[in-house]
C-alpha cells in the first residue's frame, strides 16, 4: 500500500499545478476585461485595475461594426456548422459501417487540414467569383461547410463505432433501406453527437480569420475577427476600446462552452480515444 | 428502384440488394469527396499550375515556365529563413504545449475534487478566437503599462521598458508563448480523456506490487497513454506550422522578418505582390517540408497505437 503522506504529497502537488495553470489561463483573460473599464490614459499608466471603472469603451464599441461583425459571425459559423453535419453525417456512417470509399477515402480525409488555409485563399476566391458568391456571407458559409467535413466526419466516425450494431441490423431485416436507416435510426442515436461536433464545428467557423478577411470585404458582410483586426487604424489606438471589443467578441463563445460544457468535452475527445 | 421492389422473384431482389445498398453509400460519401476535391484537389491542382507558370491574381496561368519559379523561390534566402524558421517554431511551442499539456493532465485527474468548473476554465483560451488571442497578447507585451511591463517593474526591474514584440531576438518567443496559451489546453483535454480510459484495476494491482510515484507513472501510466501523447503531439505540430493569425495581429512579421513564418510569406507574395507564381511555388516547397517534419511523427503515433 502507499502510505498516506505520499499520497497525500502527491494531491497536493497536484493541486498546486492546477492553481498555476488557472492562474496563467485567466489572468490574462482578467486583464482584458480590466482594461476595457480604463480610459486612455490609464491604458498606458502602468496599472492592473483601475480605481473609476467606467463601461464608456463598451458603449462605444456598441455604436461601431462590431455587433454587426458578430452577428454576421454568428450567422456564418452556424450555417456552415449545419450544413456540414448535413454533408458529414451519412459519409461517416457510411466510412464507418460499410468502408465507403475505401482507403484513399481514409488516408485523404484529413489531408486537406495538413497545409496553411493561405494555400486555399487564392483558388477559392476565383470559384467564389465564378458562382457569384464573392464577399457574400452565403458564399462564406458553404466555404466553413466544406472545410469542416472532414473533422466532423473523423469525429462522428467515432461516435458511430460506439453505437450497438443489432439495431441497425433490426432496422434492416425490417426492411427500411439505408436512407430509412440513417434518418430514423442512426440520426436521433446520434443527436447528442451531433449537437457537440456541431458546437465544436461553429466555433472554428466563428473564430476563423484567414479565409473571412478575403471572402467578405466589404464593412456589412465582415465577420467579427476581420473587423477586430480592423480595429487598431488609428495612429495612437485606444487599448481600452480594442480590449472592450475584443471581450465582447468572445462573449457568444464563451456562453457557448459553459453553456454546452459537457457536449464540448465529449466532442473533442470523441476523435482521439477511440 | 421501384420496379426491383414489386418484382415477385425473392432471389433476383437478393441480388440486387447488395448493388442497391452500394449506391446508396456511393451517394453517402459523395459529399465528402466533394468536400476533399473543393479544398483539397482543386487548390492543389491550382498551385501545381500556377507554380510552373507566370500567374498573377489577375490573370493567372498566362503562360508555361517550367521550374523558373521554383528555382528563383529555392534561391531565395528569406524563403529559405522562413521555412526553417517556422520548423524550428512549430517543433518548439509543439514541445513545450505537449509537455505542459501532459502535466496539467496528470493533475487534473490525480486532484478528485477538480471539477468542471475548473476544466472549462482551463479550455477558455482553446475556444479564443485566434485574432483576439493575439490581441490580448499584444497589449500584455505593450511596452507602455502593459502586462508583463508592469509586472516586471514591480518586482523591480528597472531600466529601459520590455518589448519583446519589437525585439528580433524576442518577438517570435512571444509569439511563441500566444500560441502556447492557446492550444496547451487541447493537448491537456486529449491526454485527460485517455487517463480516464485506463482501467483502475491494473494500477491498483501495480501499486500492491509496491510501484507507487514515479515509478507507477514509468511502468504503467505513461505506456497507457503514450499513443494519445503522440498522436496530439502531431496534431499539434501542424496546427504550430500554419500558424499565420498570431504573426499577423501581434507582429505583422516584424521587426524586420524576425517573425515572419511560411504561412505568412505565401500571404504577402500572392495577395500583396500579387505573384500567384512565386506564392506557388513556395506553397509546394512548404508543403514537402511540411510532409517530411510530420511523417516521422504519424509513423510513430501509428506504432504506438497498433502495437
Amino acid at each position: 500500500m502507499i502510505d498516506r503522506s505520499a499520497a497525500r504529497h502527491r494531491s497536493a502537488l497536484s493541486y498546486t499545478v492546477l492553481a498555476i495553470a488557472l492562474v496563467v489561463t485567466l489572468v490574462p483573460l482578467l486583464y482584458l476585461f480590466s482594461l476595457s473599464l480604463m480610459g486612455r490614459d490609464e491604458t498606458v499608466s502602468g496599472i492592473l485595475w483601475t480605481s473609476s471603472p467606467k463601461w464608456s469603451n463598451w458603449a462605444e464599441v456598441i455604436g461601431t461594426v462590431i455587433p454587426l461583425s458578430i452577428g454576421n459571425s454568428l450567422l456564418a459559423a452556424l450555417g456552415g456548422a449545419a450544413l456540414t453535419l448535413v454533408f458529414a453525417l451519412p459519409g461517416a456512417w457510411a466510412i464507418a459501417r460499410f468502408r465507403a470509399g475505401g482507403r484513399t477515402l481514409g488516408a485523404t480525409l484529413m489531408s486537406p487540414w495538413l497545409l496553411p488555409p493561405i494555400v486555399a485563399v487564392v483558388p477559392l476566391l476565383t470559384l467564389l467569383r465564378i458562382v457569384g458568391l464573392n464577399n457574400t456571407l452565403p458564399g462564406l458559409a458553404i466555404v466553413y461547410a466544406l472545410a469542416n467535413v472532414p473533422v466532423a466526419v473523423w469525429l462522428l466516425e467515432g461516435f458511430v463505432r460506439r453505437l450497438p450494431k443489432e439495431l441497425e441490423e433490426a432496422a434492416t431485416i425490417d426492411g427500411a433501406g439505408s436512407w430509412r436507416t440513417l434518418v430514423s435510426v442512426i440520426a436521433p442515436l446520434l443527436a447528442p453527437s451531433l449537437v457537440a461536433v456541431g458546437i465544436i464545428v461553429a466555433i472554428l467557423n466563428y473564430n476563423e480569420f484567414l479565409l473571412a478577411t478575403f471572402l467578405t470585404q466589404s464593412a456589412d458582410t465582415q465577420t467579427f475577427p476581420v473587423a477586430l483586426s480592423l480595429f487598431y487604424g488609428d495612429r495612437t489606438p485606444h487599448f481600452g476600446k480594442i480590449a472592450a471589443a475584443s471581450f465582447i467578441g468572445v462573449i457568444p463563445v464563451f456562453a457557448a462552452a459553459v453553456f454546452f460544457q459537457r457536449w464540448l468535452v465529449s466532442g473533442l475527445t470523441a476523435g482521439a480515444v477511440r | 428502384m421501384a420496379n426491383t421492389a414489386t418484382r415477385v422473384r425473392p432471389r433476383s431482389s437478393t441480388g440486387q440488394e447488395p448493388r442497391r445498398q452500394a449506391r446508396a453509400h456511393r451517394l453517402f460519401v459523395a459529399p465528402t469527396i466533394l468536400a476533399i476535391v473543393v479544398l483539397g484537389a482543386y487548390p492543389l491542382l491550382f498551385i501545381l499550375a500556377g507554380a510552373f507558370s507566370d500567374s498573377t491574381l489577375g490573370k493567372p496561368f498566362r503562360n508555361w515556365v517550367g521550374t523558373e519559379n521554383l528555382e528563383v523561390v529555392l534561391a531565395d534566402g528569406d524563403v529559405v529563413a522562413s521555412i526553417v524558421r517556422t520548423v524550428l517554431y512549430a517543433l518548439g511551442v509543439s514541445v513545450v504545449s505537449v509537455g505542459l499539456g501532459v502535466v496539467i493532465a496528470l493533475a487534473l485527474e490525480r486532484a478528485t475534487r477538480s471539477g468542471a468548473v475548473v476544466r472549462t476554465l482551463l479550455l477558455l483560451p482553446l475556444i479564443t478566437p485566434p485574432v483576439v488571442v493575439g490581441t490580448l497578447w499584444k497589449l500584455v507585451f505593450n511596452p507602455g503599462g502593459g502586462l508583463l511591463d508592469t509586472l516586471l517593474r514591480g518586482v523591480g526591474v528597472e531600466g529601459a521598458s520590455i518589448a519583446p514584440l519589437s525585439s528580433t531576438f524576442w518577438a517570435l518567443p512571444a509569439i511563441g508563448l500566444a500560441d502556447v496559451w492557446q492550444w496547451t489546453p487541447l493537448v491537456t483535454l486529449l491526454v485527460y480523456a485517455a487517463l480516464l480510459t485506463q482501467d483502475p484495476a491494473v494500477r491498483e494491482a501495480a501499486s500492491l506490487d509496491g510501484a507507487h510515484g514515479f515509478s507507477l507513472f514509468r511502468e504503467i501510466t505513461w505506456p497507457a497513454v503514450a499513443g494519445t501523447v503522440a498522436a496530439v503531439f502531431f496534431i499539434r505540430l501542424v496546427i504550430a506550422l500554419k500558424v499565420f493569425d498570431l504573426v499577423f495581429i501581434m507582429t505583422s512579421g516584424g521587426p524586420g522578418v524576425a517573425s515572419t513564418t511560411t504561412s505568412y510569406v505565401i500571404y504577402q507574395v500572392a495577395l500583396k505582390e500579387f505573384d500567384i507564381g512565386r506564392a506557388s511555388a513556395i506553397t509546394l516547397v512548404f508543403a514537402v517540408v511540411v510532409t517530411l517534419v510530420t511523417i516521422p511523427f504519424a509513423v510513430l503515433t501509428r506504432r504506438l497505437t497498433h502495437d
